[in-house]
């Protein structure tokens, strides 16, 4: 009897799991392919940041979740634009670069939230919309199946599909593999006759696209608000999924389950009345665990 | 000529800190009611009132000290962002020891300052190791721990140091033996700010005159030429982190004693990302984080009095520090010939 119990109460979790994962997940496959292309892109927070207030004022305005989406994919898409322009025209270091767009994204955010709502902290007079869940068809109905695959948020669902696309895609396209190339050995790939630059602009702005996914996911996810500073971090901990992930798209999204895992069951401790500061600095220090035993494993491999 | 020649690339910096304050304060003083009134209370304000000259100081201390952290470790070739935390951290652990220990009066600054500079360093040190241990990234395990020393800190403000009687969530008073002595009427200067520029003094000494600093250059420089040359570069590495570490929640605590009456912080505060803004300001040159952490400050008082005397948040100063960061590093601009030949009144070689 208690074995069932456990069994339900580990199913009921499936559900928080994929809530928890869905922003580090489409965030660190952002950062696996602009790692992979040699181009680390560090502001991923910062471009999580803006796009996740981009959603909130867009969906609005327009009163449309979906207008809202591409406000924010819009928004990542441009502030990795500004990164690669300050990378490769202005020549600035990346990530010094990167660190100042994350500057540059929460000064920003407050301002433009100010400028707009006269609010610093929070969104709440803005009328914006929540992307929906998904309720699959036949799937739902069945009794265990039902939880764990149907009923999720549609960009939980993206982010799941987007796995083996840009697995596949890094590593089987011409286009993926080219770009591998050019993370490898940038000047082997130029004399191949590969324009690197363009492979690197590309490439961070796909991963501004994945950031701007899993901004829209923090402010219209299952919340209708933006707050200061909401990413909290989540940017840094794609960048530990993806150094988790061994360099694959698999990989990333075992570690991004493994980093939610640990926010999940943070989350259903909160209630235990064990302290929640402690709690909440769980998530921050698995990442670093990890990375530790990553490196363990690998330098025993070579 | 020669010095025009010679000082080129600092009045191109120059000429680009101008710029970036136009392109930020222009736009946003045209959506107030009086433009030029908050244009001229964010540049010539901080000098109208001497308290304010000296709030340019006092908040210059802290950059100065966590922009020659930020300084040695990226000398050495280490992106070890865990100033921040450290800062914190160091400033909490520094609180702590003045609270808990009982300590005789003149005993109880330098305890609790070496208390909190070896607790709050563990944030840098840590990915410092595990980076020379097991070469994990040390800019991804800074930044994560940053967020555990916020979080860990805030459980021993609520649990251990919390004063019931204050409203919000702040610790005890910090004894008044344990607080720092000011150093002119009128402001807040305290006795941390001489320390931070002796800081500065001997980090330039150490980086340019010392073995451990000529180590640390090479390693930064040129790591294939150090393991060819032989040193030990993992602990050169290390060796940088401890210092950088120990000097950023050194700053920590001398930042409590020196201006707090109790711990308040509810979030990192966000000196050492400033920290990272001085030391690229003054291309990680120990001496010039004095200027460098001075004209930051300066720029936040400014952002601070236009807060409170008109509808602009003081965050003005994030998005003018994220472009002083970008574009100072874009050696496009900075190194660019032309621009510098154009600067120094030299024509370039092509047209001559």
């Amino acid at each position: 009897m208690s074995d069932l119990f456990d069994m339900s109460a580990i199913i009921a979790l499936v559900p928080v799991l994929l809530r928890v994962t869905t922003p580090i997940l489409l965030a660190a496959l952002g950062v696996h392919i602009s790692q992979r292309a040699g181009v680390l892109n560090l502001g991923i927070e910062g471009m999580m940041l803006s796009a996740a207030l981009a959603g909130v004022i867009v969906s609005a305005a327009t009163g449309s979740a979906w207008i809202g989406l591409l406000g924010a994919l819009f928004t990542g898409l441009a502030l990795a634009g500004m990164l690669a322009f300050a990378v490769h025209t202005l020549k600035a270091d990346l990530i010094l670069a990167g660190i100042a767009l994350n500057m540059l994204a929460a000064s920003g955010t407050t301002l433009i939230l100010f400028m707009l709502t006269g609010d610093k902290g929070m969104s709440g007079s803005l009328a914006s919309q929540v992307l929906p869940s998904v309720t699959l068809p036949v799937i739902a109905d069945i009794l265990v199946l039902g939880t764990l695959l149907s009923g999720h948020h549609v960009l939980t669902y993206l982010a799941l599909i987007l796995v083996p696309v840009v697995a596949i895609t890094m590593m089987r396209t011409p286009f993926g593999i080219r770009m591998r190339a050019v993370g490898e050995n940038a000047e082997a790939a130029a004399t191949a006759g590969i324009n690197v630059i363009r492979m690197q602009v590309v490439a961070l702005l796909i991963s501004g696209l994945f950031a701007g996914a899993a901004g829209a996911f923090l402010s219209m996810g299952y919340v209708s608000w933006f707050s200061q500073n909401m990413s909290a971090g989540r940017g840094f901990v794609a960048l530990a999924a993806d150094l988790m992930g061994y360099g694959s798209a698999w990989g990333t999204m075992l570690a991004s389950l493994l980093l939610g895992t640990a926010e999940a069951v943070v989350i259903s401790l909160q209630g235990e009345g064990l302290p929640s500061e402690l709690l909440q600095a769980v998530p921050y220090i698995v990442p670093v665990i990890a990375l530790v035993i990553h490196a363990q494993r690998r330098k025993k491999a070579a | 000529m020669v010095i025009r020649e010679a000082l080129a690339p600092f009045i191109l910096t120059v000429l680009l800190l101008i710029g970036i304050l136009a392109l930020v304060l222009v736009p946003i003083a045209m959506t107030q009611p009086d433009p030029w009134g908050m244009i001229d209370t964010f540049l010539l304000g901080p000098f109208r009132n001497p308290r304010h000259t000296g709030n340019i100081v006092e908040m210059a201390t802290p950059a100065m000290l966590c922009g020659l952290a930020v300084a040695l470790m990226f000398r050495t070739g280490m992106f070890n962002l865990g100033v921040e935390g450290a800062f914190f951290l160091g400033g909490l652990a520094t609180v702590a020891t003045a609270l808990l220990v009982p300590l005789p009066a003149l005993a109880l600054v330098p305890v609790a300052l070496l208390v909190g500079t070896l607790i709050g360093s563990s944030v840098c040190i840590v990915p410092g190791y595990l980076r020379s241990r097991y070469e994990v990234s040390e800019l991804v395990s800074s930044l994560m721990l940053n967020f555990a020393a916020l979080f860990i800190g805030l459980y021993v403000v609520n649990y251990v140091l919390r004063d019931p009687s204050a409203g919000a969530m702040v610790s005890y008073k910090i004894p008044l033996e344990a607080r720092l002595p000011r150093l002119i009427a009128g402001t807040r200067i305290h006795l941390g700010t001489l320390f931070a520029v002796v800081a500065c003094i001997a980090g330039s000494i150490y980086l340019f005159r010392t073995t451990w600093g000529f180590e640390s250059r090479i390693v930064g420089a040129n790591p294939g030429f150090a393991t060819h040359l032989g040193l030990p570069i993992r602990r050169i590495m290390l060796r940088a982190q401890i210092i950088g570490g120990a000097i950023a929640a050194f700053a920590g605590g001398i930042e409590m004693l020196g201006l707090y009456q109790r711990f308040s912080w509810q979030s990192l505060p966000g000196n050492g990302w400033t920290g990272v803004v001085v030391a690229i300001l003054a291309r990680d040159h120990p001496l010039l984080l004095i200027p460098a952490a001075l004209f930051l400050s300066y720029l936040q008082v400014g952002g601070d009095l236009v807060a409170r005397n008109h509808d602009v948040p003081s965050e003005v100063v994030g998005l003018i520090q994220a472009l002083i960061l970008i574009f100072v590093t874009a050696s496009a601009i900075t190194r660019n010939p032309r621009l510098l030949a154009w600067v120094a009144g030299r024509r370039t070689e092509n047209e001559a």
